[in-house]
């Protein structure tokens, strides 16, 4: 099958589809239509986000794994020092990774946090790399399974292995317990299961006899309004059968109902366990220990951070090689180095620690992963660093300004409030960003015009208005008067400006508050708008077996407010128990629109509403389900203020939706944040694709747009900040565009930004965001990817003329090529070394271009514009200047050029009629020695390109010169024309020098050739010698 | 004709039989889409004449590979050669930028060239002589193309003092059975865990046999560098002492005095 052939079959295919096109709409996957758009992954890192779950690798020290809460798995080769991630296309709550101890290429991935707080993500089963996790699979049957907390291999037959899994956080399940593989993962089967309502929290091998198994089982639940720990289902299980029987092994542990048992075996004598339990007695809770394999345990101390928060700290570490040092997380994490009796905390860090790794060989390096990142010690646990490059912050919200660069704001799971640049010289560093808020942070709005924004702490305990140039912040969070309720304000409390009064802001909580001097009054605008059902208000009395109110399971509240952009009057309200109200007159009427949400389950949560910016009536509304149990999206869009809605959802949407953002100018143009990810729809909701270059499978919470550079801006819960720059291509796809082989996308007027720095200063091992293109993109559409026969991509003048050839995207789909006003290099003489000032192009200046794709026999062209940037100081005539001395400098350079090359092609002519004609050698070598005394005033002929460089000569004194002034716009100073006057004049010279040669030495040996009929010299043109063909 | 139409026949048969493939059938379609095994095994050496825009400056690159393993890749900055390696059967080598002389390669670097010269002209040839595995995983989706995708485990290389697992993976249009993308892990320095990944595009016909006129040469997920073509030789005529690890005029001088 010889590709001529190939292209015969495909041309009938064509022909045939042809015939049938016009019937059939163009339909295209993400990965097909969005072809080589890529997202940008700006991080930040300095805060980092939850880790889950640390896995050593079985023998190589400098690998580990990284599971994380919300930001998938990574990995190091060397220690921590840099990671990267592994786990993009897949659910990014990961439970727990496990290595193969006989195959470490082969990695276990169980997916699903199983630290429940109240903004836990989920999984969606467990997952399997055979090369180091590079690529995976996933293992059928464990679909459902929510949260796998424990993957145990047999360190000596990788075929039988177990998994245990905690299951469903929100509802019951059968989908728990232990489950069993003999054949390496192909087939397995649940093993030990107690109830719907209680999962495995831990399961351990013993690694001496991989026959002896222990699991802990939790009874667990959680509510949006409440959590459960506890009941009397919870035990510790073993078996010494491989899993066929269990018996509880309690000997020692308080009876009653139990909570969430951590449980650690030491490596180095398997008879010795450790577990924390969680009972109903305060005195019974603490940290037991058996010396016997669990025949009987003893209760060894009940310090605060071995009983703290059990179903988010329930991790216990033993030393690899002492089974006498354990280490538990907790708010500090405690390390014990009596087996267990007295614990001190762990060196300052990021508070909460859920898991601490040893390294394999030396105890003294250790890791933890905390609410914060990845923490390394090099000194047994006393001294903590963090690990600066694992950008998986979790943001609830995000917001933007209308700054250039426009700044974003957004507020993270136990890492406060931030706002940051959309770009920065060398890349958006660690130190580009500012705190703005302490506690978890949700909202931070900017405000319309001021240079002052609002950012809160968990339910708006605290609202912080604070003055972003004098540094200066208030708290100004309504409070209850005297004729109001207690204020119900949701963990995630909502708070909005408002596009028409500046200073006006909304706080919801039960009620709408409102103010219109930024905070310093309020006033109550509504109804309590919520279901105030009272039995979803029993909060003080979450946790279970372990108070738990913190505030995270306030309900009955409100969630989500939008003002609409085109009338301040129109407001709408979601409430996180189901209600969806809207106002039309500022507040005086409020009606609940649930009863037209066709297909939605009763009190499904509001996360999102959005007015539309095209019509009064209009809105969308996405609710989510998964605090009920219930993980499919929901999204619904009204157009007669929620008298009827329409469901949006298709069954190309995977995962629980939260966020939404409708375009500002297409109106069919919709983005849909889900618990796995970005979809996009180009027709209204009829269809959506997911996004998925550079977009990892992640919860995104929120999503904005920049209305300047149309960027979309997502805020997720795992993976930071991802922007999609400029998605203003994706308004102008239709059926017409897609149908058409080749298709230019209007290309911006593009601005040469004038401006110039010195870059970062981050480190080697410090993230750094990458900035977004400021040249030219141009976008174009492939129908089908370009595969056979040749294609290129020309920047031409409007007359024709070649200006560049820029790289040419070829997938299938939107390809975004760039181009940065580079023209052409000066063709430089050669000499003993480089001179690095040759390397600088001619930028092109302001006007009309043109980009042509040659692509086979056709040609398809589309014109754009590059003007001067307005916000610069330099004048045009200035820049005419610099213009006109940076091609004279370009053109001496090329003069030069071929000056050196004729007096290096006559001496080699000078050579060979020496060597032809022994009697003109005298003469010949008058020449020779002539032209090689000029060379040397010309190029450099000795030395290096570093250090052992010689001093510069004319090449080198006109290319410094040229390179300072030719990525310049300004006018060059006195100095540099000066500097330019004498290089002319020394270049003019070395042409006369030449031509005395020439004239005399040259001409002798000239003569006698011709004379003696020796072969002539034949020098190249000029124009043949600068010729770029 | 007939031959012809046999071909276009298969083609169509291949297209409409997307998904029951094994390794080999994906390489014997391979093989055969870019003319024939027979042709690939015939090749004595490569020539490609290549080209990369460094913003704007036009970079010619010259490749050569040799049967017998030699190779070389240079670059010609302002006149000047530059060798980024060259492999002379013995000796891998490049230019120091700094000082414009040779230097040897480090030993893994050596080690890692030994065992690439058996892939020439390409390492899916008569792999199964060499000791290496193929095995056919879940097709992706590159650039639009529904590909096959495939994994080749070849000899392992020692890094470091441990054994690690030397593999590649290919992806193959499963229309028309050519190469549209390639790659490997990074496996040593400090980019050592990285996926590179090179997308191959603008085929077309030397001499009865199909190459890539266009390279992507890139970090998975990441940024890359477009690498153009201009010619391509087969089997040239070269001379073998451009493989030779040089010595410097000075060291001639003195052995000869």
């Amino acid at each position: 099958m010889k590709l001529t052939h190939i292209f015969t079959a495909t041309l009938l295919a064509i022909s045939s589809y042809t015939f049938s096109q016009s019937e059939s709409p163009v339909e295209l996957n993400g990965k097909e239509l969005f072809g080589d758009m890529k997202a940008r992954q700006i991080g930040p890192a300095l805060m980092s986000g939850r880790v889950t779950d640390l896995e050593a690798h079985p023998t190589d020290s400098r690998v580990f794994y990284v599971g994380t809460a919300g930001g998938g798995v990574w990995k190091t080769n060397d220690g921590g020092a840099t990671l990267k991630s592994i786990f993009d296309d897949y659910p990014q709550s990961i439970g727990c990774v496990a290595v193969d101890p006989n195959t470490p290429k082969t990695v276990w991935v169980g997916t699903g946090e199983t630290w429940t707080r109240n903004s836990t993500s989920y999984g969606e089963g467990l997952f399997k790399s055979t090369d180091g996790g590079n690529t995976w699979t996933e293992i059928e049957g464990f679909e459902n399974s929510e949260r796998i907390s424990s993957i145990e291999i047999n360190p000596s037959n990788s075929d039988e292995m177990y998994v245990g899994v905690l299951g469903a956080l929100w509802g019951d399940s059968e989908d728990r317990g232990v489950y069993k593989s003999t054949d390496g993962g192909a087939t397995w089967k649940k093993i030990f299961y107690i109830g719907e309502g209680t999962g495995i929290s831990d399961l351990v091998m013993d690694p001496e006899n991989p026959n002896t198994l222990y699991a802990s089982a939790w009874e667990f639940r959680r509510t949006a309004w409440s959590f459960n720990s506890g009941g009397t289902k919870s035990g510790l299980f073993k078996s010494t059968d491989g899993g066929a029987t269990w018996n509880k092994i309690h000997n020692g542990f308080p009876s009653g109902p139990l909570g969430r048992i951590a449980f650690a075996l030491a490596h180095s004598d398997t008879k010795i366990l450790y577990a924390t339990v969680e009972a109903e007695k305060d005195s019974d809770k603490g940290m037991y220990r058996s010396d016997d394999a669990g025949a009987s345990w003893k209760l060894l101390s009940n310090d605060f951070g071995l009983v703290v928060r059990p179903f988010y700290f329930s991790r216990i570490v033993v030393d690899p090689k002492n089974p006498d040092i354990v280490v538990k997380g907790g708010l500090f994490g405690s390390i014990s180095k009596d087996g267990g009796k007295t614990y001190r905390s762990l060196g300052p860090m990021h508070a909460d620690i859920h898991d601490i790794l040893f390294d394999i060989n030396n105890s003294d390096r250790m890791y933890a992963g905390t609410d914060g990142g990845v923490y390394r010690s090099w000194d047994g646990g006393n001294t903590m660093e963090m690990i600066e490059n694992l950008p998986v912050s979790q943001f609830y919200h995000v917001d933007v300004d209308d700054a250039e660069p426009y700044r974003i704001y957004g507020g993270l799971q136990d890492n406060g409030s931030w706002y940051g640049p959309s770009k920065s010289p060398g890349g958006i560093e660690a130190r580009d960003w500012n705190r703005v808020g302490y506690g978890d942070g949700f909202r931070v709005l900017k405000h319309p015009t001021k240079e002052i924004l609002y950012s809160e702490m968990q339910g708006a305990e605290n609202v912080w208005r604070y003055d972003m140039v004098k540094n200066q912040q208030k708290t100004i969070q309504p409070l209850r008067r005297k004729e109001d309720p207690k204020l119900r304000f949701n963990w995630n409390a909502p708070i909005t400006t408002s596009a028409h009064i500046p200073d006006r802001l909304y706080i919801g909580s039960q009620f709408v508050h409102v103010s219109d001097d930024m905070g310093d009054t309020w006033k109550i605008i509504s109804p309590d708008l919520t279901t105030n059902d009272p039995k979803k208000q029993t909060q003080s009395e979450s946790g279970g077996l372990s108070a738990d109110n913190s505030g995270a399971e306030n309900h009955t509240t409100i969630f989500t407010i939008a003002e609409s952009p085109l009338d301040k009057n129109i407001l709408w309200v979601g409430t996180d128990d189901g209600n969806v109200q809207v106002t039309k007159d500022g507040g005086a009427k409020w009606t609940n629109t649930i009863k037209g949400l066709e297909g939605l389950p009763k009190n499904t949560w509001v996360y999102h509403i959005e007015a539309s910016s095209f019509e009064k009536g209009r809105a969308y509304a996405v609710f989510d389900g998964h605090t009920q149990n219930d993980k499919k999206p929901y999204l619904y869009r009204t157009n007669d203020f929620g008298k009827t809605w329409v469901s949006l959802i298709t069954p190309d949407i995977e995962g629980a939706a939260r966020s939404f953002q409708e375009d500002f100018i297409n109106p069919d143009l919709l983005f849909l944040g889900t618990e796995m990810g970005l979809y996009i729809s180009i027709d209204g909701g009829v269809s959506w694709k997911k996004f998925t270059q550079n977009f990892p499978a992640t919860a995104v919470h929120y999503l904005t747009m920049q209305r300047k550079t149309n960027d979309l801006v997502a805020g997720t819960h795992g993976r930071g900040i991802i922007i999609l720059d400029d998605v203003s291509v994706l308004r102008n796809l239709n059926q017409e565009v897609l149908a058409s082989d080749v298709h230019f996308f209007d290309i911006k007027p593009n601005m040469m930004l004038e401006q110039s720095g010195f870059g970062g200063a981050s480190t080697e091992t410090q993230f750094v965001g990458p900035n977004p293109t400021s040249v030219v993109v141009i976008p174009y559409y492939l129908k089908k990817r370009h595969t056979f026969g040749k294609m290129s991509l020309e920047i031409q003048d409007m007359d024709g003329n070649k200006v560049t050839e820029i790289k040419a995207g070829k997938s299938k789909g939107i390809n975004i090529s760039t181009w940065n006003y580079a023209t052409i290099t000066p063709k430089v003489a050669s000499g003993k070394s480089i001179s690095y000032g040759g390397f600088q192009p001619l930028r092109a200046s302001a006007g009309d271009y043109k980009v042509v794709m040659t692509k086979g026999k056709e040609t398809y062209e589309a014109g754009f514009m590059i003007y001067n940037d307005t916000t610069s100081l330099v004048t045009d005539e200035e820049r005419l200047e610099q213009k006109r001395v940076a091609q004279k400098l370009f053109d001496m350079t090329e003069d030069l050029a071929y000056l050196v090359y004729t007096i290096d092609a006559n001496i080699a002519y000078a050579e060979k009629i020496k060597k032809e004609s022994p009697k003109a050698a005298k003469m010949c070598d008058a020449a020779i020695n002539k032209l090689t005394t000029l060379k040397k005033t010309l190029v450099v002929t000795t030395g290096d390109n570093y250090v052992g460089r010689a001093e510069n000569e004319l090449r080198e004194n006109i290319l410094d010169l040229y390179s300072k002034i030719a990525p310049r716009f300004d006018k060059p100073t006195q100095a540099e024309m000066e500097n330019l006057e004498t290089l002319e004049k020394e270049l003019s010279e070395a042409q006369e020098a030449l031509a005395k040669i020439e004239s005399k030495e040259l001409k002798k040996v000239n003569d006698y050739a011709a004379k003696n009929s020796l072969e002539q010299e034949i020098l190249k043109t000029k124009e043949a010698f600068l010729s770029r063909d | 004709m007939k031959k012809v139409g046999l071909s276009l026949l298969m083609a169509l048969f291949l297209g409409s039989n997307l998904n029951a493939q094994s390794a080999d059938e994906v390489i014997d379609g391979y093989f055969e889409a870019i003319g024939g095994k027979k042709a690939m095994r015939a090749l004595t050496g490569i020539q490609m004449k290549a080209s990369v825009n460094q913003g704007g400056m036009e970079i010619p690159i010259n490749v050569i590979q040799l049967k017998d393993g030699k190779q070389l890749i240079s670059i010609n900055l302002q006149g000047k050669e530059i060798v980024q390696s060259a492999y002379d059967g013995e000796v891998l080598w490049n230019t120091n930028f700094q000082t414009m002389k040779a230097e040897k390669s480090d030993s893994e670097s050596l080690q890692m060239m030994q065992e690439e010269t058996k892939d020439f002209p390409d390492a899916l040839l008569d792999y199964k002589k060499k000791g290496y595995r193929a095995e056919l995983i879940e097709g992706e989706t590159i650039e639009g193309v529904e590909c096959f995708k495939l994994k080749l485990t070849k000899n392992p290389l020692t890094i470091e003092g441990e054994e690690v697992e030397n593999v590649d993976y290919y992806y193959f249009d499963k229309e028309s059975y050519v190469l549209i993308a390639q790659e490997k892990e990074v496996l040593m320095g400090p980019q050592k865990g990285v996926v590179g990944f090179n997308t191959f595009s603008d085929y077309q016909e030397v001499d009865g046999l199909y190459f890539a006129f266009s390279m992507n040469r890139g970090i998975k997920g990441g940024g890359s560098q477009p690498l153009v073509i201009k010619e391509i030789i087969l089997n040239p005529e070269v001379d073998e002492s451009l493989f030779s690890f040089p010595v410097e005029l000075e060291e001639v001088e003195e052995t000869t005095e």
